[in-house]
C-alpha cells in the first residue's frame, strides 16, 4: 500500500508577454508506501517545496497525477487523514494556540476536546502560551504550534516542509522524538528539510531533487557510494611511525588518521598491525558516506 | 461542522479583534448611547408634543407620534442601507485579501476544504457581519425610539436586510477582485466603485435622457443593465417609514437581480480561485 504516489508530476510556470515559461517541476515519479519515513533533500529552487505543493493540491501541476493515501489529494476526506506544515506558516495573529487548533478541529472534523489539544500543546512544547494570542510569538514557537496543527488528530500521512526551521538544537531533537512516535504508530512522514544531518537521521529512504527532477531516490546506503576512504582516531600515545607504517595517514594536525580505500579487509590487517603497535582504536567511521556527500555527487553530476 | 460554516465563523472570530470593526463597533454604540441619552421626545397621548435634541428643540408641533416619527425613521433607513454597505466596503476590504495570505492559504488548501467553501465561508462571513453591524445600528435606534415613544417603525431593520442583499453584489465583486489581485486597497477600491455603479444602476431610467438618443444612451443602458439596482432597493425602507406598502414584485425583482449579480461575480471569484497556485 502506497501512501504517497507521484506520476510525471510536472508544472510549469509562466511564459507569454516575452518571457520564457519556467519548469519547476519535469516529470516527477515517486512512490512512498505506507508508514515509511521519507526525505526530500536538494539544493535551493529545485523544485521541493513545489513538489509537496502539487502533492497536496495547493498548486496545480502542469501535468501527471497525484494520489495519496490512495484517493485524490482534492478529496476532503484524503485531506482530513493528513497533516501538513507548510514552509512559512501564517498564523492568525489575535488567535491563541489553543483556538487554531480548535478551529483546524472542527474543520476536520474531529472533537478532540481542550485536555487533548492541551495535550497536543505540551507534546509539542508550547502548553504554556496556550491561550496567549499568537502575536509576537518567536519563530520557534510559530514553528511548533504549526506542528500541532499538522499533528491535530493523529494523521495518517504527514507532510512536513522544513518542520524544524527557527527551533533550536534541543527543539530539533524534541521533533525527531515526535516524528518517531507518528512513525512508531504507522504514520507517514514526508518531510522536506535543508537540514541534511536531521532528513539523515529520520528518513528511511531519501529523494534527491535537482532541477525539478528526482535524480537519485532509495535508502541513504544505498544511494552512497562506497566509502573513499576512512577516519580513524587512536589513543593518544600511539607510536606515529608505526602507524604510518601500517598505512594510515595524518594530514592535519587534528589527532585524526585516515585511511584510503574502500577494502574492508585491508582497513582491518591495518587496524592489526596497529594494534600489534601498541595502539588502541578509540573511533572509526567511513568518510564520503553521508548525505552531504550524496547530494553533493548527485548536484555535480 | 459544514466547513463553510466553519469558515464563516472563523470569519466572525477574526473579526472581533480587528481594529477597524472595534472601531465601526465603538462608532455605532456611540451614535445609539447619544440618541439614547442626547434625544428626548415627549408623547402625550400618543402625540409627539415636543422634541429636543441636546438640550435644544428640534420640533414643537404637536402631531401624531407615529407620524412625526416617519423622517428619523426614513433617515435612519438611509444610514443603515447607505452607511451600512460603504462602511462594509471599508471594514472588509482585507478578508479575502488576508485568506490568501502566504503561509496561510496554503495551510487552508491542505484541510479537508475545496476552493469553493473557502470563498462561499468568507463570502457569507462578510455577509453576516454587515448584516449584524446593520441590524445592530438600526435595530438599535428603533428600540431607543420606541423607548422613548412607544412607537415602532421596521424600516431600519428591513434597511438593514435590504444592505445586506445590496452588500453581496458588491462584496462579492470585492472578492473577484481580490481572486485576481491580492490588495485590500485594490478589493475596496473596487467596492467603491461597485457601490457607486450601483446607484446610477438603480436611477439608470432617470439617467438615460441626458444622454443623446442612440448610441451613447444605448451604452448606458447596456452598461448599467447587469448591475445591482442598489439606489431603487435602497427606496423600499423608507417607503415602509412612510406608511407606504411595500412593493413587493420591484423588491423581489430588485433583490434578485442583486442575487443573481453577486452570483455570477462569486463564480468569477470561484473560477479563478480555482486556477489558481499558492
Amino acid at each position: 500500500m502506497l501512501a504517497v504516489e507521484a506520476c510525471g508530476l510536472a508544472k510549469r510556470y509562466g511564459g507569454g508577454l516575452g518571457r520564457a515559461p519556467q519548469d519547476a517541476l519535469r516529470g516527477i515519479d515517486l512512490a512512498v508506501p505506507r508508514g515509511a519515513a521519507f526525505g526530500l533533500v536538494g539544493p535551493n529552487g529545485a523544485g521541493k517545496t513545489t513538489f509537496v505543493k502539487a502533492l497536496l493540491g495547493v498548486l496545480r501541476p502542469s501535468a501527471g497525477e497525484v494520489r495519496l493515501l490512495g484517493g485524490s489529494p482534492e478529496d476532503p476526506r484524503v485531506r482530513a487523514r493528513v497533516g501538513y506544515l507548510p514552509e512559512r506558516l501564517a498564523l492568525a495573529p489575535s488567535w491563541t494556540p489553543l483556538e487554531i487548533l480548535e478551529s483546524v478541529a472542527r474543520i476536520k472534523g474531529l472533537r478532540p476536546g481542550r485536555a487533548a489539544l492541551l495535550a497536543l500543546l505540551e507534546d509539542v512544547g508550547v502548553a504554556e502560551a496556550a491561550n496567549r494570542r499568537t502575536r509576537g510569538f518567536s519563530k520557534g514557537m510559530r514553528q511548533r504550534v504549526g506542528l500541532a496543527v499538522a499533528l491535530l488528530g493523529e494523521p495518517e500521512l504527514l507532510v512536513l516542509d522544513e518542520p524544524t526551521d527557527g527551533l533550536d538544537p534541543l527543539g530539533r531533537v524534541h521533533v525527531r522524538g515526535l516524528l518517531a512516535r507518528a512513525l512508531a504508530r504507522g504514520a507517514t512522514v514526508l518531510l522536506n528539510s535543508h537540514l541534511l544531518a536531521e532528513t539523515e537521521r529520520i528518513c528511511g529512504r531519501i529523494g534527491i531533487v535537482v532541477g525539478g527532477r528526482i535524480v537519485r531516490e532509495g535508502p541513504l546506503e544505498g544511494l552512497a557510494p562506497p566509502p573513499a576512504s576512512w577516519r580513524v582516531r587512536f589513543e593518544p600515545g600511539a607510536d606515529e611511525a608505526a602507524l604510518a607504517a601500517a598505512g594510515f595517514t595524518r594530514p592535519g594536525g587534528d589527532g585524526i588518521h585516515r585511511f584510503g580505500g574502500a577494502d574492508a579487509a585491508a582497513l582491518n590487517a591495518a587496524l592489526d598491525r596497529a594494534r600489534a603497535a601498541g595502539a588502541l582504536l578509540a573511533e572509526l567511521a567511513p568518510e564520503g558516506t553521508d548525505l552531504e556527500a550524496v547530494l553533493a555527487e548527485a548536484v555535480r553530476a | 461542522m459544514i466547513p463553510t460554516l466553519a469558515i464563516a465563523r472563523d470569519l466572525l472570530r477574526e473579526a472581533r479583534a480587528r481594529r477597524w470593526t472595534v472601531a465601526l463597533l465603538a462608532g455605532v454604540t456611540l451614535l445609539l448611547l447619544l440618541a439614547a441619552f442626547g434625544l428626548k421626545l415627549e408623547v402625550v397621548d400618543g402625540a409627539l408634543a415636543a422634541s429636543r435634541f441636546l438640550g435644544r428643540s428640534v420640533h414643537g408641533d404637536i402631531r401624531a407620534a407615529d407620524v412625526a416619527l416617519r423622517p428619523l425613521f426614513e433617515a435612519v433607513a438611509y444610514l443603515v442601507f447607505y452607511g451600512g454597505t460603504l462602511l462594509g466596503v471599508v471594514a472588509c476590504a482585507d478578508f479575502a485579501p488576508a485568506l490568501l495570505a502566504p503561509g496561510r492559504i496554503e495551510h487552508l488548501l491542505a484541510l479537508p476544504v475545496r476552493r469553493s467553501e473557502l470563498v462561499l465561508g468568507t463570502f457569507l462571513g462578510v455577509e453576516l457581519l454587515v448584516f449584524a453591524g446593520a441590524l445592530y445600528g438600526g435595530l438599535g435606534l428603533t428600540l431607543i425610539v420606541a423607548a422613548k415613544t412607544g412607537v415602532v417603525g421596521f424600516a431600519p431593520a428591513l434597511a438593514a436586510l435590504l444592505g445586506a442583499v445590496a452588500f453581496s453584489g458588491v462584496y462579492a465583486v470585492m472578492v473577484a477582485v481580490t481572486m485576481a489581485v491580492r490588495s485590500a486597497a485594490l478589493s475596496a477600491v473596487a467596492g467603491a466603485v461597485i457601490w457607486v455603479l450601483g446607484i446610477v444602476a438603480g436611477n439608470r431610467a432617470a439617467l438615460a435622457p441626458l444622454f443623446e438618443p442612440g448610441l451613447a444612451r444605448t451604452v448606458f443602458l447596456l452598461l448599467t443593465a447587469p448591475l445591482p439596482r442598489l439606489s431603487a432597493l435602497a427606496l423600499h425602507a423608507p417607503r415602509l417609514a412612510n406608511g407606504l406598502p411595500l412593493e413587493g414584485r420591484e423588491l423581489a425583482i430588485q433583490a434578485g437581480g442583486t442575487a443573481l449579480f453577486a452570483a455570477a461575480a462569486l463564480a468569477l471569484a470561484l473560477a479563478a480561485f480555482e486556477r489558481k497556485d499558492f
